[in-house]
């Protein structure tokens, strides 16, 4: 229990930097693709903020105890294994939650692929950090 | 000194303030221009839906404009829908559904020459349930077909009306808070 709360923390900690970090600089650099998030679809007084900021770490704390669970099902150099668990977690959790989100809710398909995208890279670094650290 | 009021009542009569009506055309319009980190919007109310009435009144020196311009906030189009949506809920329209422009006065009597004329007034603004008196620039001219056209500019803040600009992603993507609301009453005269 005490390595997943510490490899969750850890890659919660690099996950912050990477996904916010690169959500500014996408942001910043590519402001186009970002116009369509002025729609009442999305929290707009700022009364959550600190949840999606808290995103990173729930995120690595799930992760972190499904890959203690089922490492051993991955083979290969840690990179190999990283990026493997990242793929398997954006088919077997991200594609469905991408699928209902994109029927249900009034989004452009451009939004649902760019948060798949962004939910497969995440996984994908997680992965990574935590094949590295809890081999 | 009992005759004074008397005089003063007797020049009332005599000379009465100059007065002048406008009835306001439906194809008078209302855009609010804004920007956020990313992008600029411009939303429009294209036609104005009632056959308000605007009066001009001089006395001595004083031009006071008076009536009031009521806007439906459900009639904003951003051209995006996602935006037209999300500028009526900060506007709080559901609460709120009308913007209103209260006229108060004006600087100096419109001459109403095709030549735009420039001159300041006093308005109230009435937006999200707050209100706040503001100063407008003015455009005054009348067109070949005896059409009063009144431009109004003014640029004010959502803080102005205790609004909060939205902000996105956890505020990675923010709304200034400064707005230019701009107005055309298109106008003809009655007695």
């Amino acid at each position: 229990m005490k390595k997943i709360l510490i490899s969750g923390f850890i890659t919660g900690c690099i996950l912050f930097v990477c996904s916010y970090g690169g959500l500014y600089l996408a942001v910043r650099f590519f402001p186009a693709l970002f116009t369509e998030y002025n729609n009442p679809l999305f929290n707009s007084n700022g009364n959550r903020d600190l949840l999606f900021y808290l995103h990173a770490f729930i995120f690595s704390f799930a992760l972190a105890w499904f890959w203690d669970r089922f490492k051993s099902l991955f083979k290969g150099p840690f990179l190999l294994k990283g990026i493997e668990f990242g793929l398997v977690y954006s088919i077997v959790a991200l594609l469905p939650v991408m699928w209902i989100s994109f029927s249900a809710l009034d989004v452009t398909i451009a939004m649902v692929l760019s948060w798949f995208g962004y939910g497969l890279m995440q996984a994908m670094v997680a992965g990574i950090i935590l094949a590295k650290i809890n081999p | 000194m009992w005759y004074k009021p008397i005089l003063w009542i007797s020049l009332l009569l005599l000379w009465p303030p100059e007065r002048t009506r406008w009835v306001i055309a439906e194809n008078s319009s209302l855009s609010v221009n804004g920007s956020t980190n990313i992008n600029k919007f411009s939303c429009e109310i294209p036609s104005y839906d009632q056959t308000d009435t605007l009066t001009v009144s001089r006395r001595n020196k004083e031009i006071a404009l008076t009536g009031n311009v009521g806007l439906k906030i459900i009639t904003f189009d951003c051209h995006n829908s996602m935006m037209t949506r999300d500028l009526r809920k900060t506007l709080k329209e559901s609460q709120f559904p009308r913007l209103y422009i209260r006229f108060l006065s004006l600087s100096e009597m419109p001459q109403l020459r095709p030549e735009p004329q420039q001159v300041t007034g006093w308005v109230n603004i009435e937006l999200a349930g707050a209100s706040k008196r503001l100063e407008i620039n003015y455009q005054v001219s009348m067109d070949d077909q005896k059409v009063i056209h009144l431009l109004g500019s003014r640029n004010i803040n959502f803080s102005d009306f205790n609004l909060v600009p939205p902000r996105k992603l956890g505020g990675m993507i923010k709304t200034n808070d400064q707005l230019t609301v701009a107005f055309h009453l298109r106008m003809s005269a009655v007695n």
